[in-house]
């Protein structure tokens, strides 16, 4: 069964033009502008911010903040087999290239759309999962949206289908744009969650994509996210995760490097025997830049805790990973391990890698380990010794380092589109090295 | 004794060849050099080689031709691994002196992948472990850049699948292991059956085994002895480097040298190294500052 072909359930307003968030129902429109007013007044992330210190400089904040329109409507994204598709294309959820589920217990909603009853609901629950003190960008985003998706999915359902977020920007002119994602996975619900952020287009535009999840008792939510916009991106994106008991949170974070990327993972484990296991890969060539910043919270006891992060830098990159653990008082008989490995392929890339660690029980198990490193030269002369040449033997090996992880994504539709973009990253990589 | 008068004639040949030309024209003289020199697969002369400035190879020479088997022995630190680590071209070894000869070529000129390329096989002593690499790519790689230097059409992968599965079988390795890393979480056996199954993918000239006994039991011995003998034929050859007689037992060498001290101090038959076995390196008057080096 081709899904495509499926009409959608859930009816949805024609295209508008962002008019300053004057479509959203009131409750949202109120919190929209509680947002804008103190916007004037928030410190915006500078070079002084210990938390963008590497990263604030790429920002550019006043060159880019008109708010994109709706655009020519050539940007769709991409038909993805055998899954759900909601588009949102600069911010605003497209209906036309939409495909939703017709499943009980699964509903899909533009914030636009909500009546009076939820949009309240919405409006007290968004900027409350993530933490705003330490993600200005998702206080940015509150402020300027003009839609939002909102995913909810009831107790003890689980979705048929991935359902796959396509957060397109249509970068014809410079501007930006602030998808916003609210999901609510009711107790023992299960649901694979795909952000996928693409951009048509060359203008330099900055997107500013918030995703914020709760999972209730038991609930099971696999999270992909794809940063695969091109260069002229300059993409800062926060998620946060409030986990109930006994819930898993299966992450996998993919990005492609540009301009600049900037992801805030925030998960807190608020209820007994949760799992959450963070995977990432950050890849970066040219001048790029990326900033990977993630954030445990383990505030009940018998909470696990897996965090793998890995990043490749090519030529003058510069990527960074901030990972911060933090094991409350009362959280014992916590697990929480951390790796971070990083790959220089070149002597001009730079990386910079921080745990953090703050623990204040006494009956817990922590491991974290950082390394930042080159290719393997004993790894090297292996392969070379069975005729592999060096530039091949090289490209074999990061692509290892990085694959480990892609292997561990649960859906193959990604795992190919992700080798795809891989392969070009990593001929380009060895392209210039050897130029 | 058949041994000794060969023992006598790889003595007697170095340095250089000590065959006086032939009668006849310059042109002539010439190619019954490079006949003379052809009959040989590998030849090392006077080869000095040093880590980080500290002298390990003292002058080797050694000649080796189609079809013979040769065993290098010697206690610790005598160099037996350096010698083979210098013929696959390891970086952390600087050749200062001699020449060694690959079917002519001059081999110390080689990059390590053109050694491979050109025939030559290391089974290394500790094989790497490159997780996120599986076994079957690093081995189709390896194969099909092979086939492709020889002028051949690379593998498909059906044809190239029913190959590995195959040379696993012959080495007693389950085709599992064709999927994982490479050599990723594999014990001490596995990964030297997994070198084995490597070679008879590639099929090289010359194979060098470095101390693929160590660590092994006695099935598996006779595992790596067997794909070993499979391969033996008129124009392959080998040199086995090992500490100990034990292996020889199953892979019979033609001539068996004894390393010492960076230099090889003695050249026999395979019984040489049963004379090893009983009296053990000292019996050979070799103390161990000699072995050492």
């Amino acid at each position: 069964m081709t899904l495509a072909h499926k009409t959608p359930q859930v009816t949805l307003e024609p295209a508008f033009t962002p008019e300053g968030g004057k479509l959203l129902p009131q409750p949202l429109r109120h919190l929209r502008d509680i947002r804008s007013k103190a916007l004037t007044e928030m410190v915006l992330p500078n070079r002084r911010t210990e938390n963008w210190k590497y990263s604030s400089k790429y920002l550019k904040l006043d060159e880019s903040l008109a708010p994109l329109t709706q655009g020519s409507g050539m940007a769709v994204g991409r038909a993805v087999e055998g899954a759900y598709r909601v588009v949102i294309r600069n911010g605003v959820v497209d209906r036309e290239s939409s495909v939703l589920p017709d499943q009980k217990g699964v509903e899909i909603q533009r914030f636009t759309d909500l009546d009076e009853v939820t949009a309240q609901s919405v409006a007290r629950k968004l900027d409350t999962v993530i933490d705003n003190s330490t993600t200005q960008i998702a206080a940015l985003n509150t402020a300027r949206i003009e839609d939002g998706l909102l995913i909810r999915v009831a107790p003890d359902t689980s979705v048929d289908h991935p359902i796959y977020v396509q957060c397109v920007t249509d970068a014809q002119q410079s501007g930006s744009n602030y998808p916003r994602v609210l999901v609510e996975a009711g107790n023992g619900s299960k649901m694979t969650l795909v952000e996928e952020y693409l951009c048509e287009g060359d203008e330099p535009v900055l997107v500013d994509a918030v995703t914020e999840m709760t999972l209730d008792s038991n609930a099971n939510v696999t999270y992909i996210r794809l940063c695969m916009e091109p260069d002229n991106v300059r993409h800062v994106g926060a998620t946060g995760v409030r986990m109930a008991d006994g819930a898993n949170l299966d992450s996998h974070a993919i990005g492609f490097g540009g301009d600049l990327r900037r992801h805030d993972l925030q998960v807190r484990l608020e209820g007994e025997n949760g799992f959450a296991r963070l995977n990432g890969i950050a890849l970066t060539q040219n001048r790029q830049h990326f900033d990977n910043h993630t954030a445990i919270e383990h505030v009940v006891p018998h909470c696990d805790s897996e965090e793998t992060y890995r990043c490749l830098a090519g030529d003058k990159s510069h990527a960074v990973f901030n990972g911060r653990i933090h094991i409350h008082k009362d959280a014992q008989q916590s697990h929480a391990d951390m790796n971070n490995k990083n790959l220089l392929l070149s002597t001009n890339a730079e990386i910079d890698t921080k745990p953090e660690l703050e623990i204040y029980a006494d009956d817990v198990t922590c491991t974290h380990g950082a390394t930042v490193g080159q290719l393997d030269e004993t790894a090297l002369f292996y392969l070379m010794a069975r005729g592999v040449d060096r530039q091949t033997a090289a490209s074999m090996l990061s692509m290892a380092f990085v694959h480990e992880l892609v292997g561990q994504v649960p859906l193959e539709d990604v795992r190919e589109v992700v080798d795809v973009r891989l392969n070009q990253f990593i001929e380009a990589s060895f392209k210039e090295t050897n130029a | 004794m058949a041994e000794a008068q060969r023992t006598g004639t790889y003595l007697q040949r170095f340095p250089g060849s000590s065959t006086p030309p032939a009668e006849g024209t310059e042109s002539e003289q010439l190619k019954i050099i490079e006949l003379e020199e052809s009959t040989q697969m590998l030849t090392i002369k006077n080869l000095h080689a040093t880590v980080e400035g500290t002298p390990i190879l003292k002058g080797i020479d050694l000649e080796i031709k189609p079809g013979e088997v040769h065993a290098v022995m010697g206690p610790n630190g005598s160099g037996k691994s350096t010698l083979a680590q210098v013929l696959a071209g390891h970086e952390a070894f600087e050749v200062t002196e001699g020449e060694v000869l690959f079917d002519g070529q001059n081999l110390l000129d080689l990059e390590v992948e053109e050694r491979a390329l050109a025939g030559l096989f290391l089974a290394f002593q500790y094989p790497v472990e490159i997780p996120g690499v599986s076994n079957l790519q690093f081995l189709r790689t390896a194969l099909n850049t092979r086939r492709k230097a020889n002028g051949q059409d690379e593998l498909d992968s059906v044809s190239f699948m029913k190959l590995a599965k195959e040379k696993a079988k012959q080495v007693d390795m389950s085709p599992d292991f064709l999927k994982r890393g490479v050599n990723e979480g594999f014990s001490g056996g596995e990964k030297k059956r997994n070198e084995i199954l490597q070679m008879l993918m590639l099929e090289p000239r010359l194979g060098i085994l470095d101390e693929t006994d160590s660590g092994l039991d006695i099935d598996a011995l006779k595992v790596i002895a067997n794909g070993v003998n499979s391969m033996r034929s008129d124009d392959r050859s080998f040199i086995v480097v090992t500490h100990y007689q034990r292996l020889l037992e199953h892979i019979v060498p033609d001539v068996v040298h004894v390393l010492a001290g960076g230099k090889i101090i003695k050249t026999g038959g395979k019984e040489l190294a049963l004379e090893l076995e009983e009296h053990g390196y000292t019996g050979l008057g070799i103390d161990d500052a000699e072995a050492t080096g």
